[in-house]
């Protein structure tokens, strides 16, 4: 079957994807007593705790209005670490299904990415609210906010398609991911601004990582106020497509395999 | 589904596996492997050889043989889980499995949340699982404990939600494989029931059984492997005595 005609699948799929999506976001909070308000406390604890340590412990930082600041580095990151996580184990993690019963198995990875990008976008509140309390004043640019977050989730489905299918046959790619995805967070400019950090390739650094783009949109349209680059982050729309297609490509490939292989 | 296409068609399908002994199962394993080749760790094993039938629509048909003949390994062909090594197979019609369910439920969903979600990987939507709900608490006699987490059933409850939800997906075509041996007498024979109901519909049915009193019952046609090639092909019970005979030599 040729990937055009497994998109058509996926479409006939769609109810599925809504109910494991649902699924998801269901178990996440059913046995915790605070439920969905954790997606607005974890952001605000980690804020604080990079406050802490970027005003308090080094007080040689100079960003301005740090709270925002990090808080638009921590949400953008949070999507992308927990979804990709999660996506590794998606396909692994439901063996017993995939060697028994036919359906599209991309379902299992995009689902993951999909209900944690929900989580994404309820925890937004918190960052609009400390923009209101930190007074960043708000322009239309926010209308080209969810062309990022679109953009964002293609790039993140993309690599959680290519990592979950890997991962069927080198289980490693989940334990290599642990270390990779410290580094790659160190990497992203998080508790920094890129061009402080690597002024002579934050060029590069950009190219090589587009999370890093993301975050810089982000900060553009909700800390700075401004609008973000269009040149700039078509070339990051560009390269996350590319990579969403490249990831569905080698994902069915690949899955022709995994009911013999799980 | 074009009733003048056969329902189930096998063109000399083949279907080799690949067994290795220490296959790399992580990178490190990989890397040594490359450099250190061990003779001999690679063996074909040929689940199917060149096997080619048909199967018209509304027909129930019985395959038998000894354990690793390939019964399974054509079951999963049809349900799409298996590629052929060579040869074509082809399926016309909506395919459901009565395979062993419960692997599709979620521990911590309740037994209705878990009815709608397995029905969504079966393709079926919400508004059309909702009009068959009720038939199918029914038919695992469920009703009491249908919104509990399916982790606090007893596993005759897990598997009587499981294949009630799997009997009620209006297929074309139902593979069973080897499932009706479990549950109580009262349920097996509920599930019969439901099976001749559906082949009285003229649903194509294709069993895998070692139990060979069912074979007799449900199918005109059965077809015999062995080792992987199919040896035999016609009615019933021809192939069960030939089955017999090549048991008792």
């Amino acid at each position: 079957m040729n990937p055009l005609m497994r998109v058509r699948e996926l479409y006939a799929y769609r109810e599925l994807l809504k109910n494991l999506v649902a699924r998801d976001l269901k178990l996440r909070y059913r046995n915790s007593v605070l439920g969905f308000a954790w997606c607005l406390l974890n952001p605000l604890l980690m804020m604080t705790v990079f406050t802490v340590v970027f005003t308090v412990l080094l007080p040689s930082n100079t960003i301005d209005k740090f709270p925002v600041f990090i808080l638009a580095g921590i949400l953008a990151w949070n999507l992308h670490t927990t979804a990709l996580t999660g996506a590794i184990n998606s396909v692994v993690g439901q063996a017993a299904l995939v060697q028994k019963v036919y359906f599209p198995r991309e379902v299992l990875p995009m689902a993951t990415v999909l209900s944690n990008t929900v989580n994404f976008l309820l925890s937004l509140v918190v960052l609009f609210a400390m923009a209101w309390v930190y007074q960043v004043e708000l322009s239309a640019t926010l209308l080209f906010l969810p062309v990022v977050i679109l953009v964002q989730v293609i790039f993140t489905c993309g690599v959680g398609l290519i990592l979950s299918a890997v991962n069927v046959f080198y289980r490693d790619v989940a334990s290599i991911m642990e270390t990779l995805m410290l580094a790659w967070f160190f990497l992203t400019p998080i508790f920094y601004r890129i061009e402080d950090v690597f002024p002579t390739y934050s060029r590069l650094m950009y190219i090589l990582n587009p999370p890093a783009s993301f975050i810089a949109a982000y900060r553009d349209i909700l800390y700075y106020g401004s609008i973000t680059n269009l040149t700039f982050f078509s070339r990051t729309a560009i390269s996350s497509v590319l990579v969403f297609i490249v990831g569905y490509i080698l994902f069915v490939r690949l899955s022709r395999g995994f009911s013999e292989r799980l | 589904m074009n009733p003048s296409e056969p329902a189930i068609q096998f063109r000399d399908v083949s279907k080799r596996y690949v067994i290795h002994h220490n296959r790399p199962q992580s990178f490190q394993e990989l890397l040594v492997s490359l450099v250190r080749r061990a003779p001999g760790s690679v063996e074909d094993f040929w689940a199917l050889r060149d096997v080619s039938f048909s199967i018209p629509h509304g027909e129930t048909i019985g395959i038998v043989g000894h354990n690793g003949s390939g019964k399974s390994t054509i079951l999963k062909m049809v349900a799409g889980l298996f590629n052929p090594t060579s040869g074509k197979v082809s399926v016309s019609g909506r395919v459901s499995a009565l395979i062993e369910l419960g692997a599709g439920f979620h521990p911590d969903l309740s037994g209705r949340e878990n009815v709608y979600l397995f029905g969504s990987i079966m393709g079926i939507g919400g508004r059309e699982m909702g009009q068959r709900f009720d038939g199918i608490v029914d038919f695992a006699e469920l009703a009491q404990f249908i919104d509990e987490p399916v982790k606090h059933y007893s596993s005759g409850m897990y598997m009587r939600l499981g294949f009630a939800t799997a009997l009620s997906v209006d297929a074309d075509i139902l593979l069973i494989d080897e499932v009706l041996s479990v549950g109580d007498q009262h349920f097996q024979d509920k599930c019969l029931e439901a099976i001749e109901d559906r082949k009285q519909r003229g649903m194509t049915i294709l069993m895998v059984s070692h139990e060979l009193a069912l074979v007799q019952r449900f199918c005109h046609r059965a077809l015999l492997m062995d080792h992987g090639r199919l040896v035999a092909d016609g009615p019933a019970h021809e192939i069960i005595g030939k089955y017999l005979e090549g048991q008792g030599s």
